[in-house]
């Protein structure tokens, strides 16, 4: 076997184990986010880990037209989704506060891992918390890091290992991530505040079928590219 | 020099035109009641609450938008390549053409999804008594198309401004190895992702339950209980609309606007100070500094962001204090 081969496999699968661990990170609230009755962005799994991914896939496949280190595209694609979630989780915090009066608090810790301040007696009964308290910002930050390098490494390993076109490495890197985004979200079922969250726990199951999804990626991408005749 | 000042030039101009696709964005789905919200609605029925709210949760709205976006883009794409010929020195005409016809097609599809998905949802409910109000479905079809054409229309916009962003700008090199299309189809899903998880909160949180305490999360008891009655008559979507305009849907704007903005700021900031501009020398030493310049700067971006939002929550929790409610 071809050591590019390997190379290109190697990499799918470690871009799709990233994108399940930085879905996993996300806090996501779904519906009940949207009325304030649960804490994180308002969004499904799927829909906020792709925003933020295509973000950073659009730096990135910038930044691969002038530099070749795997290194340099991969953190550039990671900021670019850190960025759009950043903003996205600071705007939404703007929104409950000056727009519906409610504070971001977390609903499953009595006090915020990070800054210590009390949770429980500013939550409303009868909700998970709401809005994005600052440990839900900070393993929001994580997660996206985390996916869009790992979306950003799949960029530039089909573009520049698999030879495929710009537009096509694109839509593929895309498509394996959205694969093992929504195994991810499966694995999370609903709502999830991320690295302190009692569902966090469930990450080895879904580590490991990612892993299956993305080797079996991995393989039909190297067929893709054998069967072009690009490698 | 010129070219590095037509750069930021036409950052801007993205920038200005991803608030404005945004901004309708939200506002189109507030008005729809497309996203995360709807669940409400649709609960309303079986909770014995009959409304006359248009509710076309189609799918989410990041893949709804992007084919909207992907429509637009592909048709403005094919008449581009038929038109440019054309007019050979003045491209610009032919994309003055191709992108308002190319929306407009992805505005037909918006409403004829808009019909089937709202005469579906709503005849599931009948066991609910929930009737099909025709005047809600005719009345709403246009505000939903407008809203959404301007969405589109700003999208594709920017997909055709970056996709010739090196023409435009004085070289060609300097354009986005993306199709136009395929730009469409990325800031689709963005712009719904964005109108999705930060818009839906003023309508959800605070429009649909404005009969209940003002200052609190929506307990799970209130849920399917929405505000049926508007300030004169019953509530449809278009009051709805007028409310979220003052304060979600430009909240919405500037959260795409400002991620537009500083993604194509950091990575021309760091083109600038690695040297890449203007020359532009390729898989060089001066490439690579480009883009450790843009991941410094981004990371600048993103430890402002952490700190902001430390010093929001600390002062948000100071001023209204613990919940007092019961």
């Amino acid at each position: 076997m071809d050591p590019v081969m390997i190379l290109i496999i190697g990499y799918v699968v470690i871009g799709g184990l990233l994108a399940s661990l930085g879905a996993h990170l996300l806090p996501v609230g779904g519906a009940p986010a949207a009325m304030g009755t649960a804490t994180g962005i308002a969004t499904g799994t799927v829909q906020i880990m792709l925003g933020a991914v295509l973000t950073g896939l659009f730096t990135a496949a910038t930044v691969a037209t002038f530099t070749n280190n795997i290194l340099l595209v991969a953190l550039s694609g990671a900021i670019g989704a850190t960025i759009m979630l950043d903003v996205v989780m600071f705007m939404a915090n703007i929104l409950y506060a000056f727009g519906c009066g409610v504070l971001p608090i977390s609903g499953r810790v009595d006090v915020d891992p990070i800054t210590k301040e009390p949770q429980a007696e500013y939550k409303t009964p009868q909700t998970d918390g709401h809005g994005v308290p600052n440990v839900v910002f900070v393993s929001g930050t994580i997660g996206g890091f985390v996916g869009g390098f790992g979306g950003a490494l799949m960029y530039f390993a089909l573009l520049n290992y698999a030879h495929f076109t710009a537009g096509t490495a694109a839509v593929a890197s895309f498509s394996i991530f959205v694969a093992n985004a929504i195994l991810a979200a499966y694995n999370i079922r609903g709502t999830i505040e991320g690295f302190h969250d009692p569902k966090f726990k469930r990450l080895p199951k879904s580590m490991i079928a990612s892993f299956a999804i993305s080797l079996l990626a991995g393989i039909v991408v190297v067929l893709a590219a054998l069967g072009l005749g690009v490698i | 020099m010129l070219q590095v000042v037509l750069l930021f030039a036409w950052m801007l101009v993205i920038a200005f035109l991803a608030f404005i696709a945004c901004t309708f964005e939200d506002i189109e789905s507030d008005i729809g009641s497309q996203s995360n919200p709807n669940s409400q609605v649709q609960l309303a029925a079986q909770v014995g609450q009959v409304n006359r709210f248009f509710n076309k949760a189609i799918s989410g709205e990041p893949l709804s938008n992007a084919m909207y976006c992907v429509v637009a883009g592909t048709v403005v794409w094919m008449l581009l390549v038929r038109l440019e010929p054309l007019v050979p020195g003045a491209t610009w005409k032919a994309a003055v053409v191709a992108i308002p016809v190319g929306v407009g097609v992805a505005a037909l599809i918006h409403m004829i999804f808009s019909t089937t998905a709202h005469c579906g949802r709503v005849s599931a409910q009948k066991r609910f008594e929930q009737p099909i109000y025709l005047d809600v479905l005719y009345g709403h079809l246009l505000p939903i198309a407008t809203h959404g054409f301007m969405t589109t229309f700003c999208i594709t916009s920017i997909a055709y401004i970056q996709s010739n962003i090196g023409t435009l700008s004085g070289n060609p090199q300097l354009n986005h190895p993306f199709a136009l299309p395929l730009l469409g189809f990325i800031w689709g899903i963005t712009v719904g992702s964005i109108g999705s998880s930060t818009g839906d909160v003023h309508y959800g949180t605070e429009r649909e339950f404005q009969d209940r305490p003002f200052g609190e999360g929506k307990r799970v008891v209130y849920h399917g209980k929405i505000t049926r009655y508007a300030d004169c008559g019953i509530r449809t979507q278009k009051d709805i609309a007028g409310f979220c305009a003052k304060f979600g849907g430009p909240c919405t704007g500037m959260t795409f606007g400002l991620i537009i903005l500083f993604e194509n700021w950091r990575t021309l900031v760091g083109m600038l100070l690695g040297g890449f501009l203007p020359d532009l020398p390729v898989f060089t030493a001066s490439g690579d500094a480009a883009a450790i310049g843009g991941i410094v700067m981004g990371l600048l971006i993103v430890a402002a962001f952490v700190v902001g939002n430390l010093v929001f929550v600390k002062w948000v929790r100071k001023k209204c204090g613990p919940f007092v409610g019961v």
